[in-house]
């Protein structure tokens, strides 16, 4: 149910796909053998205003901020679906701009 | 000051790594050397209150104690967050009058049964059972530890404060220094410095090493609870002064990632406003407990509470004003990091030993004590010295 307005004609919306790293974190221990440590683990704000839990990929660890850009893709699981990851914008500043 | 309730009497198991007996025997254990401090039996207990993550179950709990009858009882959600309302729910029962006397107890194998830290990817319900929930959202992502969930937030407010792990190693510091000279601690008799904190290995970099995490714990803890005026009769009562328990909107339990400002702990900033609202300021605060599973989350909420400003804590706590001379000694058995993790219940055993001058490292004239585990807490008033 919507929480501002009791609705509760629910769907999905398109989202851009693009946000800003809002949190993140570089995961070493416990480990469990489903996932490759360190896990790099961050929350991402979208432009629509949704935060979402996620993994970072094709990004060098020393690049990894708080406000960094990044847009969506989609890694596959185990169990055969796919889930949405995100990774810098492609034209980013790279190392050393945070 | 009272709310007309007060804490009678504290009991509990060894704190171990493995107990080798079940929950309930461990709870029964607690519970009956509680009772034998506030000098009751079983049969006086007509209260029960726990944490909705305790296994252990009232019926078979009563049929141990051999508690004749039970006229109350009640859960209370939020995981180790919530280890303060027991006191809230004990304390609305007695003023009440819907029980007499109430046993608040919470019965954990953190270490033996299943480790309370590791990695677990199936077998969570999205309840406050399972001490979280939202965490359906985090294990694809392979977020699937307290420290994980935590450290997200922790990040935040690193970003925002300043605060690295060196602010969080000198917290640690001191909670060790405590702890060393606690005979109930895990870590009695081992202090440690800053460079060993800092040479201890990363959980979730950058805001959590080894040293930042409590103790996984096998132990049970109790407390007895009754009004006022049957507790002037005892030996040494503690007043629960204030009790308030807080949940906020889109605040999750553990993997809490959704409300507006992960910086900032609102649970907290809630439960001072109640809590202070008692006519108990700050700084009556003589001693103060506060829940660390993580050291970040000391930090943040010191802040959170209003004794310090956004940001300050780091500079808060490298002036000593933790430690035993400090403006605010905090967590004098250690911590849940030093002594262990009792969920958070052995703060509250803490508090009541030090308002009885009966604490290891006792407080001088400690009068009023705060636990706070985040968005429930109490604030307490003691007796004055007890003999042992």
């Amino acid at each position: 149910m919507c929480p501002r307005c009791h609705s509760t004609d629910l769907g999905f919306e398109a989202a851009t796909g693009r946000g800003i790293v809002y949190s993140y974190a570089f995961l070493h221990h416990p480990r469990h053998p489903a996932f490759d440590y360190p896990v790099l683990a961050a929350l991402v704000e979208l432009d629509e205003g949704v935060r979402l839990m996620t993994n970072l990929v094709d990004v060098d660890p020393l690049d990894v901020r708080v406000g960094l850009p990044v847009e969506v893709t989609f890694a596959d699981t185990a169990g055969g679906g796919v889930v949405p990851v995100f990774r810098p914008v492609s034209g980013e500043p790279g190392r050393g701009s945070s | 000051m009272s709310t007309g309730a007060s804490i009678v009497g504290i009991g509990r198991t060894e704190w171990s790594k493995d107990a080798g007996r079940s929950e309930t025997q461990l709870a029964a254990e607690a519970i009956l050397d509680a009772l034998g401090d506030a000098g009751l039996e079983a049969a006086d207990v007509d209260g029960l209150v726990s944490y909705t993550i305790d296994p252990v179950e009232e019926t078979e709990l009563v049929r141990a104690l051999g508690t004749p009858l039970v006229n109350w009882s009640s859960r209370v959600p939020y995981g180790g967050g919530g280890s303060q309302g027991v006191l809230l729910h004990a304390m609305a029962a007695v003023v009440s009058g819907a029980a007499d006397v109430v046993v608040a107890y919470r019965a954990i194998r953190a270490r033996s049964k299943s480790r309370f830290g590791s990695a677990q990817v199936t077998g969570r319900p999205t309840s406050s059972h399972a001490g979280t929930t939202a965490s359906q959202w985090c294990t694809p992502f392979g977020v699937v530890t307290p420290a994980a969930w935590m450290s997200l937030n922790a990040v935040r407010y690193m970003h925002a404060s300043g605060a690295t792990s060196e602010d969080f190693g000198r917290a640690v510091v001191q909670l060790r220094a405590y702890a060393a000279t606690n005979p109930w601690a895990h870590f009695f008799g081992r202090p440690i410095t800053l460079e060993d904190h800092q040479a201890s290995r990363w959980i979730a970099e950058p805001a959590i090493r080894l040293f930042d995490c409590c103790q996984e714990t096998d132990g049970a803890a109790a407390i007895v609870i009754t009004r006022d005026d049957r507790a002037a009769h005892t030996r040494a009562p503690v007043a629960i002064a204030a009790a308030a328990s807080c949940a906020v909107f889109e605040e999750e339990i553990a993997s809490n990632h959704y409300t507006a400002d992960l910086a900032v702990m609102d649970g907290s900033v809630a439960l001072a406003e109640r809590l202070f609202s008692s006519g108990i300021s700050r700084s009556d605060v003589d001693v103060a407990m506060i829940y660390d599973a993580f050291t970040p989350i000391l930090l943040m909420q010191l802040e959170a509470l209003g004794f310090c400003e956004r940001g300050e804590a780091r500079h808060f706590i490298a002036d000593g004003n933790l430690g035993p001379s400090g403006s605010l000694p905090c967590n004098t058995n250690g911590g849940l990091i030093g002594e262990g993790y009792i969920h958070g219940m052995n703060l509250t055993l803490e508090a009541v030993r030090q308002l009885r001058g009966q604490a290891p490292n006792q407080v001088a004239a400690a009068r009023t004590a705060l636990v706070s585990a985040s968005r429930t807490g109490v604030l307490l008033t003691g007796p004055g010295t007890v003999s042992p």
